[in-house]
């Protein structure tokens, strides 16, 4: 399975290259506004089509993009109930601190986990190949944790029902 | 006489928009602000002179008219100015311009006779104005059927007349500008005869869709190039009714420059300007102007690797990318620099990393022959 | 303002809405019936090339002529199907010669249709897909992928 990491993560990093030529864009339909498209959506000729990519039917990634604005969703691997509720604790978590983040969405995309909305403000400040650098690591990023956090808590729940069971030996 | 470009870093924020004075000693430039700051040529540098701060919302675009040295800007702020340099004080003095839009203006033009300028704009339509002189200001005449969306470029061709609009409806179009009493008849041309203002003269698209991004217009006017958000470049003569559209393998192109009748170079989200050139009858991509260059400390002996944990903390196998292009971010508009209309020796470009770089256009086709795709 | 109930910028005359783009992208559209047809013939020329094993002529005849418009759910599908099958049989080491035969026009439906095929896991393993999408992106470069977000017509 882990064969097709590579590729997912190769394919996920050309099409955010290709999704992430963004420009300063004035609304049409507010005067003197200057709003992220994709976010918006009422102009219907400055969206353009969103693309889905998948590793399989539970890793997905999301994008959609506009003429200003970006929007990435991911849905991150959940294999079973603990790994659930890791991943909804971490996204959680990271975001209540979007602020500090920048590019981080405070709610995900129904269907995804977490969410980036990247407008062409973030583009000008930043490069843009560091900030697909930067989506990429947090996809690897994120799977490591998860199953980082699931060792320690089952090693925990196994120190301390051996010491509570101990007793009644 | 070196052929390498001309590197001018400002650090003072990403270019919106750049235009050099007739002689380029004088440079306006935009740094994603309300103001343009004026530079003038000391040596191998530029100093700040005076600074046009009349918009309230960040400016879009700038055009410097060479004969008359008349500076037009025009801002998300849905006006425009025309700034004339006070002979006695050496200060700018704005002069209104009745634009009558309603959404932010996004590109202007000074016309080859310098007596009009065009304005793009969000509100669906395209000014044109030329000033009237018993009440001392610039009034503006719309453009607007059948445009749908926000007009994104602008280009005017050399009999002053027609104009060139990209737009977001993903058509580009040539109108007629004729204003009566300003412009006299024009010759007969491929585009039409008879040319009312408001006149479509032709309508273009690329294959596959994608918003209009730039147009320019060939030295002679007979053929008209546009670059689409889809990636391609299309050179359409409606005079032989030829009509070609190239699919480029790269990121979509912000703006297009003729350099001669037979070659074009366009810049946008790739942060290079690439050579377009027409062979025999057809037009293909030829090379990037922008030899890239790798650097050359990557070492993967292990002294480098110990070296680079040592003093970036890297591990082993760096998996940062690199641009390794002179321009970091997206190339956002080209200018000619030097030569002719008709054959182009030098041209700017200006880019969101906040760089001004000028490209020799010659030592790209003396190095052609290795620069191959 | 949750009791305003008409939505005002849908109304404006002059809007730019998504069935006048789509119609001056694609233009005419031509009855449901004439369309199925001509997916259900493609899907038999592709079968019977598969079966003699000519995979790169298949994908090429797969490729031909999609069904683009919002009316043709069934049509867009069975074609989807037709590509996927094509695409499967090709060889993870022949893939980047197949891609390289393709005009620049056949290689944006492909890539069209890898998205298409990435956008259902539960039907088409994504496995295969992601190798050509890679492969493809080697060949074509990222102008293809562009291509691919751009256009209205989709499949």
């Amino acid at each position: 399975m882990s064969n097709t990491l590579r590729p997912y993560l190769n394919a996920v990093r050309q099409t955010l290259t290709a999704a992430m030529c963004l420009e300063n864009f004035s609304s049409q339909v507010a005067e003197r506004h200057n709003k992220p498209e994709v976010e918006v959506g009422t102009s219907k000729e400055v969206l353009l089509n969103p693309v889905v990519i998948s590793r399989n039917d539970k890793e997905r990634v999301l994008i959609e993009t506009s003429v200003n604005s970006l929007r990435v969703s991911i849905a991150i691997k959940q294999a079973d109930e603990i790994e659930r509720i890791l991943a909804h604790k971490f996204t959680r978590f990271l975001t209540q601190r979007a602020e500090s983040f920048v590019i981080l969405r405070r709610k995900p995309i129904e269907g995804y986990d977490i969410s980036f909305l990247i407008t062409n403000a973030h583009t000008e400040q930043m490069y843009k190949h560091k900030l697909v650098d930067f989506i990429i690591q947090f996809m690897e990023e994120v799977d490591k944790e998860i199953s980082e956090m699931k060792l320690s808590l089952n090693a925990r729940a196994r120190i301390v029902s051996e010491s509570y069971l101990s007793q009644f030996n | 006489m070196s052929d390498a470009p001309i590197v001018n870093e400002f650090n003072q924020g990403p270019i919106s928009c750049h235009a050099f004075n007739g002689d380029r000693t004088e440079l306006a430039i935009c740094f994603n602000t309300n103001v343009v700051s004026i530079f003038r040529k000391s040596g191998a540098s530029w100093t700040q002179t005076s600074t046009l701060a009349e918009h309230d919302k960040p400016v879009t675009s700038v055009d410097w008219a060479p004969r008359s040295n008349r500076i037009v800007t025009c801002s998300q702020d849905r006006n425009a100015y025309v700034w004339t340099l006070d002979g006695a004080t050496h200060q700018w003095k704005p002069t209104l311009v009745l634009l009558r839009i309603n959404r932010a203006a996004t590109f202007v033009r000074w016309s080859p006779e310098e007596d009009k300028f065009a304005v793009a704009s969000g509100s669906r339509c395209i000014s044109v104005c030329y000033f009237e002189e018993d009440n001392d200001w610039w009034v503006g005449k719309h453009i607007k059927k059948p445009i749908r969306s926000t007009v994104l470029s602008l280009d005017w061709h050399p009999n002053n007349v027609l104009l060139a609009a990209g737009c977001a409806d993903m058509k580009a179009r040539v109108f007629s500008a004729f204003i009566k009493g300003i412009d006299k008849k024009p010759a007969p041309s491929p585009w039409g005869e008879k040319l009312p203002f408001n006149t479509v003269c032709g309508e273009f698209s690329n294959g596959s869709g994608g918003w209009i991004h730039s147009v320019a217009f060939s030295p002679s006017g007979e053929s008209l190039a546009f670059t689409g958000h889809d990636s391609t470049i299309t050179v359409v003569s409606p005079g032989t009714g030829d009509v070609q559209s190239i699919r480029a393998p790269f990121l979509p192109y912000l703006s297009v420059i003729w350099l001669n009748e037979s070659q074009i170079v366009a810049a946008g989200h790739d942060c290079a300007p690439h050579l377009f050139e027409l062979k025999g009858q057809q037009w293909a991509f030829s090379a990037s102007l922008d030899a890239a260059v790798k650097k050359a400390d990557v070492g993967f002996t292990a002294r480098d690797t110990f070296r680079r944990m040592d003093s970036r903390a890297q591990s082993a196998t760096s998996t940062d990318t690199e641009v390794h292009t002179q321009h970091q971010n997206t190339i956002n508009s080209i200018r000619p620099f030097s030569g002719t209309p008709g054959h182009v020796e030098q041209f700017s470009t200006s880019a969101i990393d906040g760089k001004l770089i000028i490209w020799n256009a010659h030592s790209i086709s003396r190095g052609l022959g290795n620069l191959h795709l | 303002m949750a009791f305003r109930k008409i939505d005002i910028d849908a109304l404006e005359e002059d809007a730019f809405g998504e069935e006048e783009i789509d119609f001056q992208e694609i233009g005419e559209l031509r009855p449901v019936s004439d369309v199925e047809s001509e997916v259900n013939t493609r899907a038999q020329e592709v079968r019977s090339l598969l079966q003699r094993g000519n995979f790169s002529e298949a994908l090429t005849a797969a490729l031909q002529n999609p069904p683009y418009g919002a009316p043709y759910h069934a049509a867009k599908a069975r074609n989807t199907q037709t590509v996927m099958d094509a695409a499967y049989q090709v060889k993870v080491t022949d893939m980047t010669q197949v891609a390289k035969s393709l005009s620049p026009e056949e290689q944006d439906v492909l890539m069209k249709y890898l998205y298409a095929g990435m956008a259902a896991p539960e039907h088409y393993s994504s496995g295969h897909l992601l190798y050509w999408h890679e492969k493809l992106t080697e060949v074509a470069g990222q102008g293809c992928i562009v291509r691919v977000i751009t256009d209205r017509r989709t499949v």
